[in-house]
């Protein structure tokens, strides 16, 4: 085998490549276990009840502060969602409707390379 | 055979080593404020033109670069939570940018961020209202009456599914690209929505949509070492620009998730991971029996050797339930992302695309 010559920043790439694997695979094991679901449902359900309670929480705030909440930004999102969606919408239906293609569409007739034999 | 020792560098070799690396050194430092400094990364290689809306789908045509192309169009389904621009992300490592200057007429069916009151769409809408409409739309453009449908990872599933329910119908070929079928082998995702500790309707119920941090959590738990060891990755190539182009533009289609239909969600859970329905022949879509076996279209199975999202195992009723005999698989070097962009892709996996769908497109 031919000789290698050792190169310490080769190695340190090699250290985090080893340390990533070790780790995902640690973590790999770990999600087998049922413990694991149950903490992971419970951590779901967590977030979910401190994502609304503090939402709550700001809305009351923001609604004092005289401020938009996220809901309505979100509403009024939305209803940008909309007009864009609809003027798309008439976009396609206008170019639809007889007007001459701009580019000539090409040729559908192409063949696959013949292959060596 | 023994391993040789590795030899000990001259101090000619050293001092040259340490001059390029402090020369890198600088270099990181000046582009690493450069990176925190700079704006959105922009992405996206080829023209490309809407042609089909409808709520939070939209169908891409990218416009053909070639005089003389393939009869048959190609449309390929994004996972309903990412966005479809990672088919073109850059000139060197667009998979839209080989296909058309391959002679291919491609589309890419993408999505918006549903609304909240598109929190009730469920997979029989992608399915039947928004891929069904899109390969309307596509034949009325070609005139064309057949296309090649392909999809990546739930965007996989997703046109699968509309396969099955149309069979023979539209499809000429079906591509895959890591799509999970037997959902027993999606460990990370069992673990994480166990059914005796997960409560997938009250999770809906709540949110409506399911916001994105919900499911990188769970990516994240599947490689959690990832995050760190790619930002060590780019502190120690940020001398390299082309490295810092590609990590920014890979960290903002990742950062780029989108929430989605709870409904949605709650099938996907129940019905794919929990029941596993897909292979067991006992989906039902918008009141219709999904039976992989009436597939009998030409399909390529393509999986990557290390993915930690879709396994090998995953995909396999493709290879084994469906009723196609021209079926190939191509198990492709690197993880779930790297089937679908960057220069590897481009170099040992795409022109084996090509070469198998070429003569399946005339």
């Amino acid at each position: 085998m031919a000789n290698q010559e050792f190169d310490p920043f080769r190695a340190w790439q090699d250290l985090v490549q080893k340390w990533e694997i070790e780790i995902n695979e640690w973590s790999g094991k770990m999600t087998e276990s049922d413990q694991f679901s149950a903490m992971m449902g419970q951590a779901t359900k967590m977030n979910l009840v401190a994502q609304k309670a503090w939402a709550e929480r700001m809305e009351t705030m923001l609604a004092t502060l005289n401020m938009p909440t996220k809901s309505q930004v979100e509403d009024i999102t939305e209803r940008l969602d909309r007009i864009e969606d609809n003027i798309e919408r008439m976009r396609l239906a206008m170019e639809q409707s007889g007007k001459p293609q701009a580019r000539p569409e090409p040729s559908r007739t192409r063949k696959a390379p013949k292959k060596p034999e | 055979m023994s391993e040789t020792p590795p030899t000990i560098p001259s101090q000619d070799e050293v001092s040259d080593r340490v001059r390029k690396e402090v020369q890198r050194a600088y270099q990181r430092r000046i582009k690493g404020l450069d990176f925190l400094l700079a704006e959105r990364v922009h992405v996206g290689a080829m023209e490309k033109e809407v042609v089909y809306r409808d709520g939070t789908a939209m169908l891409y045509r990218y416009l053909p670069v070639e005089d003389e192309i393939y009869r048959i169009p190609l449309m390929i389904v994004t996972p309903p939570s990412n966005k479809g621009y990672i088919f073109d992300l850059a000139s060197g490592q667009s998979f839209v940018e080989f296909m058309l200057q391959r002679g291919y007429d491609v589309y890419i069916l993408d999505w918006n961020s549903p609304r909240k009151d598109e929190a009730s769409l469920d997979i029989a809408d992608y399915v039947d209202r928004f891929i069904a409409g899109s390969i309307a739309k596509i034949c009325e453009i070609t005139g064309e009456e057949e296309v090649t449908l392909g999809g990546y990872c739930m965007g996989g599933v997703l046109a699968l599914i509309y396969a099955a329910l149309n069979a023979p119908g539209p499809v000429k070929n079906f591509v895959s690209f890591a799509t999970p079928v037997d959902f027993t082998h999606m460990h990370l995702f069992q673990a994480w929505a166990n059914k005796d500790h997960f409560d997938v309707d009250e999770l809906v119920e709540e949110l409506g949509l399911i916001p994105p941090e919900l499911m990188l959590g769970a990516f994240d738990l599947a490689r959690p070492a990832n995050r760190t060891a790619g930002q060590i990755n780019l502190w120690t190539n940020m001398w390299s620009e082309d490295f810092v182009k590609s990590y920014r533009m890979f960290d903002r289609w990742a950062a780029e998730t989108l929430p989605v239909p709870g409904a949605y969600f709650r099938t996907q859970i129940k019905e794919l991971m929990w029941k596993n329905a897909l292979p067991a022949g006992e989906l039902q879509i918008g009141g219709r029996t999904v039976d992989l076996g009436r597939i009998t279209a030409p399909i390529l199975n393509i999986v990557a050797m290390h993915d930690h999202i879709v396994s090998h195992e995953a995909t396999q009723p493709l290879m084994t339930q469906t009723g196609s005999n021209d079926r190939k698989e191509i198990v492709s070097k690197g993880g779930h992302v790297s089937l679908v962009a960057g220069p590897a892709a481009l170099r040992r996996l795409w022109p084996l695309i090509d070469d198998w769908l070429a003569e399946r497109s005339t």
